[in-house]
C-alpha cells in the first residue's frame, strides 16, 4: 500500500535537462519579489528593534501564535468534520450541505468583520435585544464577548476560511479507494481513524497551510478588530515610523512562522505516499444514519455555513436595501466586468505556472527542485501590502532592465510593467500560486506512481505521459486549485488597492472606500456582489466535481 | 494581417500601454477615497478640459512612486495627514513648485519650506461629550482628560492611527516628551474599552452609552449629523462640541491637513500644478467644507455657514512640519502606553 516510489522515481524521468529548467525559471519570478523584500529588510532600522521589543513585539508574536492556533484548531474540527460527514454518510439535506458549506468561501473575512461588528457590538441589534428583554441598563450589568477582540477574529476567520481544508479534504475523501475501507471494517477499525484521515492527511495539511499563512497575512480584519498580530505591527512601524526597512524586518519574522509551517508540511507529505491499484470509488456507498444522527450530521454541518454565509450575506443584503444612497450602476457594472476579467486572467496564469511546477518538479526533480518549487509558492505568507511592495521594487529592476535596452532601439519608453494590469497579474500569480500549486501536489500524491512507471517501460516520452496520464487524473485538483485562485483573486484587497493602474477598480477596492470611512451600508453593495461573483465559480466547481468519473 | 492578429494586438497594447494616452490629462496617487476627491476632479475637467486619472490607496503610494521612479505616470500627489507628507518629502519624490498662485493662497506655516507640498484643507482634533453625562465646563483642554474623573468613561480610536499619532506629537510639542507620556498613561486608563473603531463609531458608543467622551475630527460631527442614515443623525444629536484648548494663554486645538504635491518624475507638470492651483483657489476651497467639513487654508476663502455655526476654533499655531517630525516619537510613546 505505501510504495517506494522515491526509489522508484531515480530509474524514471529524473534528471536535470530542459524541463527542469521550466519550475527552476518560474521559481526565481515567483521568488524574486519576496527576494526583493529581504534587501530591503537588509537595510539599517536605527536600533528600533530594541523598543519593539521592550514594548510591543512579544505581545504580536503571542497574539499572531493565539490567531493561528485557534483558526487551526476551529478550521480542522469544522473542516474535517463536514467534509467526512458529506462525504461518507447519508442524512436529511446532505446533498445540500455539500456544496453550500462550500459558500463561505466567497465571503472576505474583512468583510464578516465589518458586518458582524455592526451586529454583535454594545450598539447591535443583539446587545439592544438582550438589554430589552433582561432590563439591563449599561455594559457593567453584563457579560457578552466583545466581537471586536482575539476571540472574535478567531470566530470570523474560521467561519471563512474553513473551505480551504473542506473543499481538499472532501476531495480526497470522495478519491479514496473503497477497497481500504473495506479492509478497515474486516479489521472492525474506525475508517475515520484508520483509513480516512491518514489517506486525506496531505490534502488537510496542505488546506491548513494556507489557511495559517491567510491568518498571518490578514490586515483588513485585525485592523478592524484592533487585535495586534506582526501583520497589524508591520503597519504600525513602517507608516508610524516611517521606517520601512524594521516593518519588513517584522515581516520576515512572520514569513518564518509560515516557512516552519511548510516544512512541518513537506516532513509529512514526504514520510507518506499512497497509491492505490484499484480505481473503484467509494462515493455511490454513503452509509445511512439514524433520525437522531442525521439532524445532528445536518446541525453540524448548519452551523459554519449559517456563521459563514447565511448570516453576513443577510445582514449586507438588509443594509444595501435600507440604504437610499443612490447607487451608479453603470459604474457598478464596469467594475463588476473588470473583476471578473482580471480574476479570471490570474486564475489561469495561476493554474499553468502552478501545474508546470509541480508536475515538472515531481517527475522529473530530485528532493531539491520540489523543495525549490515549494519555496517559491510562500508568497501567500507576506502581508499583501508588503508583498506588493516586494513587487514593485522587482518590477522596477525589471523595468530599469529594459529601459536600458529601449534606448539601443530608440523609442520613449515608459514602464513595461509599472501601472499596467500586468504588474497586478504577476502580484496574484506570486500571491496565490500556493493555491494551485497545493491543490496540484496534494493531487499528484494520489496518482499511482505505477501508471507512470508502466507508461515509461513502455518508452513513452515525459511530455506524452504527462499529458496523456498525469494531466487527465489532475483535473479535479487543476480545477479545485483555479476556482479557488479566482475566488481569492476576487477578493484581494491590498495588492489591487497598491498596484492597480489609473481608474481601474475591482469589487473589493470599490468596496473598500467606503467600508474604510465604516460606512457599512454604502460599502453592502458591492460587497454582496463580491460574494455572489464568487458563488459562480463555487457552484460550477460543484457541478464539476460530481461530473467527474474517477 | 487578418482580423485575428489585429484583435491580439488591439489587446496586448491595451494590457500594456493602458495608461498611455494623447489627451490632455493628469495622473493621481491619492490617499483620499474616491468618492471624496471625485466632486473636485469633475469640477476641474469642466474647468481645464484636462481628464482626471486617479489611482487610490490608503497604503505604499509614496513606495510604488520610488519603485517606478522615472517611469512612474504619477502628477500629483493627493493625501490626508501632515506625516505622509512629510514622507514623500523625505524620499525626495516631489517637485519644488514655483507657482505664485500657491504661494498667494496657502499661508507659509501649511506649506513645505521646501516648497514640495501644499496644505489644502485644515481640520480641527476636537472633543465630544454626551449632553445628558458630561458637564462641558469640566472639559476645557485637551490635557484634561487625563483626569482620573473621566476613569472608565472615555472612548478612543487606536493611538496609532494618523489623527491619533499627530495629536500624541502636538502635545509632545507643547509640554515635552516626558509630560505628554505621563498624560497618555493616564488617558489610556480612563478608557471605557479597548480603543477600537474610526471616529464615527466613538461617537455612536457615547449615543449608546457605552462611554461619555471621545476624540473625533471636527468634520465626522458634520458627517454624522448630515448623514443619509437618520439613526446616524440622533448619534450626532446626542453629543456637545469641545474646542480644546481655546483659553486667552492657551496654544488652540491641535489642526491637521490634507495636502498635497507634485511628483519628481511627473510628465505632465503644468497640468500637475494647475490642478493643485485649482484646489487652493475659491471653488475648490469652498467645496472643501461644503462636502466634507473642513477648513479652507486659503485665508481669502471664509469657512462654510455651518462651521461657523459650530464655532470657529483657535488653532495650535506650531508650523505643521514639527508633527511630522516628532511622529515616530509619538508613536513610540503610544506602545509604550498601549494605546
Amino acid at each position: 500500500m505505501v510504495d517506494s516510489s522515491l526509489t522508484i522515481k531515480k530509474y524514471t524521468w529524473a534528471s536535470f535537462d530542459a524541463w527542469t529548467l521550466i519550475p527552476l525559471l518560474l521559481s526565481v519570478i515567483l521568488f524574486g519579489p519576496v527576494i526583493c523584500l529581504f534587501i530591503t529588510a537588509s537595510g539599517n532600522s536605527d536600533g528600533l528593534w530594541y523598543h519593539l521589543y521592550e514594548t510591543v513585539l512579544l505581545k504580536y508574536i503571542a497574539n499572531t501564535l493565539l490567531l493561528m492556533i485557534g483558526v487551526s484548531v476551529t478550521v480542522l474540527i469544522l473542516g474535517v468534520g463536514s467534509a467526512w460527514l458529506v462525504s461518507r454518510y447519508e442524512f436529511s439535506g446532505r446533498k445540500l450541505f455539500d456544496w453550500l458549506l462550500m459558500l463561505p468561501a466567497a465571503c472576505p473575512a474583512y468583510l464578516v468583520a465589518y458586518a458582524y461588528t455592526d451586529f454583535f457590538e454594545y450598539a447591535g441589534p443583539i446587545q439592544k435585544l438582550l438589554r430589552t428583554i433582561i432590563g439591563w441598563q449599561n455594559a457593567q450589568d453584563y457579560w457578552f464577548p466583545e466581537i471586536r477582540s482575539l476571540g472574535g477574529a478567531i470566530f470570523v476567520m474560521s467561519c471563512v476560511l474553513y473551505p480551504y481544508v473542506y473543499v481538499l479534504a472532501r476531495t480526497s475523501f470522495l478519491k479514496s479507494p473503497a477497497s481500504f475501507y473495506e479492509v478497515a471494517k474486516l479489521y472492525n477499525k474506525n475508517t475515520f481513524f484508520s483509513v480516512g484521515l491518514p489517506l486525506a492527511r496531505p490534502a488537510i495539511i496542505a488546506g491548513l497551510a494556507l489557511v495559517c499563512m491567510e491568518v498571518v497575512s490578514d490586515f483588513g480584519t485585525v485592523e478592524f478588530f484592533t487585535v495586534e498580530t506582526l501583520t497589524l505591527g508591520i503597519f504600525n512601524v513602517w507608516l508610524g515610523m516611517n521606517n520601512l526597512v524594521a516593518a519588513s524586518q517584522i515581516a520576515i519574522v512572520a514569513f518564518i512562522f509560515v516557512i516552519a509551517l511548510l516544512f512541518i508540511e513537506i516532513k509529512s507529505r514526504a514520510s507518506r505516499k499512497f497509491s492505490d491499484n484499484s480505481q473503484r470509488q467509494i462515493n455511490e456507498h454513503k452509509i445511512h444514519l439514524s433520525k437522531f444522527k442525521s439532524f445532528i450530521s445536518a446541525l453540524f454541518c448548519l452551523i459554519p455555513v449559517f456563521f459563514g454565509f447565511i448570516l453576513p450575506v443577510l445582514l449586507l443584503l438588509l443594509h444595501s436595501l435600507k440604504t437610499s444612497y443612490h447607487q451608479d450602476w453603470i459604474k457598478l457594472f464596469r467594475v463588476v466586468i473588470d473583476t471578473l476579467m482580471i480574476a479570471g486572467i490570474g486564475a489561469i496564469s495561476i493554474i499553468v505556472i502552478s501545474s508546470l511546477t509541480a508536475i515538472i518538479a515531481f517527475y522529473k526533480g530530485r528532493n531539491l527542485l520540489n523543495k525549490i518549487t515549494d519555496i517559491a509558492s510562500t508568497g501567500y505568507a507576506f502581508p499583501g501590502t508588503m508583498l506588493a511592495i516586494g513587487i514593485l521594487v522587482f518590477v522596477g529592476f525589471i523595468d530599469k532592465f529594459y529601459s536600458l535596452s529601449s534606448g539601443v532601439f530608440g523609442y520613449q519608453y515608459s514602464g513595461f510593467l509599472s501601472g499596467t494590469i500586468m504588474i497586478l497579474i504577476l502580484a496574484y500569480v506570486v500571491r496565490f500560486q500556493a493555491v494551485g500549486y497545493g491543490s496540484i501536489r496534494s493531487g499528484i500524491t494520489q496518482i499511482p506512481q505505477n501508471l507512470a512507471d508502466a507508461s515509461y517501460m513502455m518508452g513513452k516520452p515525459f511530455h506524452e505521459t504527462m499529458s496523456k496520464i498525469v494531466l487527465p487524473l489532475l483535473k479535479t485538483s487543476i480545477i479545485a486549485g483555479g476556482l479557488l485562485a479566482f475566488v481569492d483573486i476576487m477578493k484581494e484587497l491590498p495588492m489591487t488597492l497598491l498596484l492597480r493602474p489609473f481608474n481601474f477598480e475591482t469589487l473589493a477596492t470599490y468596496t473598500y472606500q467606503f467600508a474604510h470611512d465604516e460606512l457599512i451600508e454604502q460599502a453592502s453593495l458591492p460587497a454582496l456582489l463580491i460574494i455572489i461573483a464568487g458563488l459562480i465559480p463555487v457552484i460550477f466547481m460543484n457541478k464539476y466535481l460530481r461530473e467527474i468519473k474517477f | 494581417m487578418n482580423v485575428k492578429n489585429t484583435i491580439i494586438l488591439i489587446i496586448i497594447n491595451v494590457i500594456f500601454f493602458g495608461h498611455l494616452s494623447l489627451a490632455q490629462e493628469v495622473n493621481i496617487y491619492s490617499h483620499r477615497q474616491p468618492f471624496l476627491i471625485n466632486p473636485f476632479l469633475e469640477e476641474f475637467t469642466k474647468q481645464t478640459g484636462i481628464k482626471a486619472n486617479v489611482v487610490y490607496s490608503t497604503k505604499g503610494l509614496a513606495q510604488r512612486l520610488k519603485a517606478e521612479g522615472q517611469n512612474s505616470p504619477a502628477d500629483v500627489i493627493l493625501t490626508v495627514d501632515i506625516g505622509r507628507l512629510y514622507i514623500y518629502e523625505d524620499h525626495k519624490l516631489l517637485l519644488p513648485i514655483n507657482s505664485k498662485i500657491l504661494n498667494e493662497n496657502i499661508p507659509s506655516h501649511l506649506k513645505s519650506p521646501k516648497s514640495t507640498w501644499f496644505a489644502l484643507s485644515k481640520r480641527s482634533r476636537v472633543i465630544v461629550t454626551s449632553k445628558e453625562r458630561v458637564d462641558t465646563s469640566k472639559i476645557n483642554r485637551i490635557e484634561d482628560l487625563a483626569e482620573p474623573e473621566w476613569k472608565g468613561r472615555i472612548c478612543s480610536r487606536p493611538g496609532s492611527h494618523v489623527y491619533n499619532r499627530a495629536l500624541m506629537a502636538s502635545i509632545i510639542a507643547a509640554n515635552g516628551e516626558e509630560s505628554a507620556e505621563k498624560w497618555a498613561k493616564s488617558f489610556v486608563k480612563n478608557l471605557a474599552r479597548r480603543p477600537q473603531g474610526n471616529d464615527r463609531a466613538q461617537v455612536k458608543a457615547i449615543f449608546e452609552g457605552q462611554c461619555d467622551i471621545a476624540i473625533i475630527n471636527n468634520y465626522y460631527f458634520g458627517k454624522l449629523k448630515y448623514s443619509e442614515d437618520p439613526q446616524q443623525q440622533e448619534w450626532a444629536k446626542t453629543v456637545n462640541l469641545i474646542f480644546p484648548n481655546q483659553g486667552n494663554d492657551d496654544r488652540g486645538a491641535h489642526i491637521n491637513i490634507s495636502g498635497g504635491g507634485v511628483a519628481i518624475h511627473s510628465k505632465n507638470k503644468d497640468n500637475a500644478i494647475k490642478l493643485l492651483e485649482f484646489l487652493s483657489g475659491e471653488v475648490s476651497q469652498n467645496l472643501y467644507g461644503k462636502i466634507n467639513f473642513e477648513y479652507p487654508v486659503n485665508p481669502k476663502i471664509k469657512p462654510s455657514a455651518e462651521l461657523v455655526g459650530w464655532g470657529i476654533p483657535k488653532e495650535d499655531q506650531i508650523p505643521i512640519i514639527k508633527i511630522a517630525e516628532l511622529g515616530p516619537l509619538a508613536q513610540k510613546i503610544i506602545d509604550r502606553v498601549g494605546w
